[in-house]
């Protein structure tokens, strides 16, 4: 490492060791904003999420006619498999369809009826880029061609509501993603660049007795990114605590994987070392 | 050394320098003398490539204003020392790093600085006050150790704005023997001064500026 790097890093810790209370309040405005924005991701992720996790579960199902023999069943059973769309088809038999409806309604239709009243049926289970309403209602008009379909059931209206719904959450996710972001780079580097505006007679003094703009530059982005990392690390913290907190109450609620707790730190860092360049081109320019 | 030929400065409408010549050579005494306003300060900073002249021709050493690159400029600044009337020191940090902070900006190693900081310290009698931070000293006290840090590069040329222009007159003297002793070395200085009667009997090219011109 050359000297003039070991300097930098030397000048920009004790730079923060002198400005105490401007680096108290730089790392406490940092951890403040990137909390916020870190509870937004998490809570974006998770919206995802549950959308995804609906999405995922509605299916199309296919009544079979009852005339049909296990032979044409399984080939109505290829046949839909071979539809453009459908990723798995599982056949559910007269029996399991009432043992099903047994574990679901606690009652017995075989005991009221004297016989099973279900139709057997194929539950087809559509690729995600198929999940959309103008592209399964081509599956479902596929499917219905086929012989041996008594009925298919696929809940098109609920399909067009997560659709709709989830396209207009993600609009307004992105839309809020944007604010939120945009304050927490102003607020940082607003911060930063005050902490800089402190030290301005300092860099003047620098460059007049003749330190090169990168000489000059490089200890006060060393604080920024210091700042940014401590007031990340310390986001970081709180929102796990409270990721805590709710998963405590509600243990299944929240799923936050490590990247979406990092992701707040990592932004951080990026706008604090941005933000320093950028407070500081303007004073070493002047 | 210093040549300037035909030098003009502008500012908006307002012309600040206006043909200026003269010529500063190596281990020379000049001072720049004339009342506030005269253009003293501009002219020493044109020297220093703070500023850049409107017209004219001024090469210091080697450097030629016209040619050299932005990024050549705090190169040249180092071989070139500045004192200032309100010493600009770093008021956070004692002498001894005010003094070393001009050769931390060059890369020279540690006990290398430490041994060079100590030099300039003793040619300008702060050695028994290198751990004193600034606020603690006198006004002369503040302008020795700026007069170090300009010294601490060793710089083929010292420019001193007004350096006792924030001084009693026992400190004024003090100074101005110091400049002279650093002088006797062999080192050029160029002062600017209000007060042309400061100099007694010292040996010093005076050169005279009035409204931006130089008068004889």
């Amino acid at each position: 490492m050359s000297i003039n790097l070991i300097y930098s890093f030397r000048e920009g810790m004790l730079g923060l060791k002198r400005a105490r209370l401007a680096t108290t309040i730089a790392i406490s405005t940092v951890a403040i904003t990137l909390t916020l924005l870190g509870i937004f991701i998490v809570l974006t992720v998770n919206v995802q999420r549950v959308i995804g996790l609906l999405n995922e579960r509605l299916n199309v199902e296919i009544f079979i006619d009852n005339s049909l023999d296990p032979l044409s069943i399984k080939l109505l059973q290829n046949n839909v498999s071979s539809i453009e769309g459908v990723e798995d088809v599982t056949y559910i038999s007269k029996e399991e369809a009432l043992e099903r409806f047994r574990g679901e309604f606690g009652e017995d239709p075989l005991a009221i009826l004297g016989e099973n009243p279900l139709p057997a049926s194929l539950l087809v289970k559509i690729k995600n880029e198929y999940r959309n309403p103008e592209k399964i209602v081509t599956v479902v008009e596929s499917i219905k061609v086929l012989k041996g379909v008594d009925e298919v059931i696929y809940h098109g209206r609920l399909f067009r509501l997560i659709h709709q719904y989830s396209k207009v959450i993600l609009a307004i996710d992105i839309g809020l993603f944007f604010i939120v972001l945009l304050s927490v780079i102003l607020l940082v580097s607003n911060t930063l660049r005050l902490t800089i505006l402190s030290q301005q007679k300092n860099i003047q003094i620098m460059q007049l007795v003749g330190a090169t703009i990168n000489f000059v530059r490089r200890p006060y982005v060393v604080q920024g990114v210091f700042q940014g990392f401590i007031g990340g690390v310390i986001s970081m913290g709180i929102v796990w605590v409270i990721v805590q907190l709710i998963r405590f109450r509600f243990p299944h609620l929240l799923v936050v994987p490590l990247h979406v707790l990092i992701m707040p730190l990592l932004i951080g860092v990026l706008i604090s070392y941005l933000g320093s360049l950028m407070a500081l081109k303007r004073f070493l320019n002047a | 050394m210093i040549y300037l030929t035909d030098v003009w400065y502008r500012v908006a409408k307002n012309q600040i320098l206006s043909g200026v010549n003269f010529h500063v050579g190596s281990g020379e005494f000049a001072c720049i003398v004339g009342p506030s306003g005269a253009g003293k300060s501009t002219v020493l900073k044109l020297i220093h490539m703070q500023i850049f002249p409107t017209r004219g021709k001024l090469v210091v050493a080697d450097y030629d204003v016209k040619e050299i690159r932005l990024s050549e400029i705090p190169y040249f600044r180092r071989k070139v020392g500045v004192v200032f009337q309100d010493f600009k020191l770093l008021e956070d940090r004692d002498v001894f790093e005010n003094v070393a902070f001009a050769l931390w900006a060059t890369g020279v190693r540690r006990k290398l600085i430490k041994r060079r900081v100590f030099q300039v310290l003793a040619e300008v009698g702060l050695s028994h006050k290198r751990y004193a931070m600034i606020p603690e000293l006198s006004g002369g006290e503040q302008q020795r150790v700026a007069i170090a840090r300009a010294l601490a590069n060793e710089p083929f040329v010292l420019l001193a704005d007004e350096p006792t222009g924030n001084l009693d007159a026992e400190a004024s003297e003090d100074i101005l023997k110091l400049l002279q002793r650093i002088n006797r070395k062999g080192m050029a200085i160029l002062m600017a001064t209000h007060k042309e009667d400061i100099f007694g009997q010292m040996p010093v090219k005076v050169i005279r500026i009035r409204e931006g011109k130089i008068v004889p």
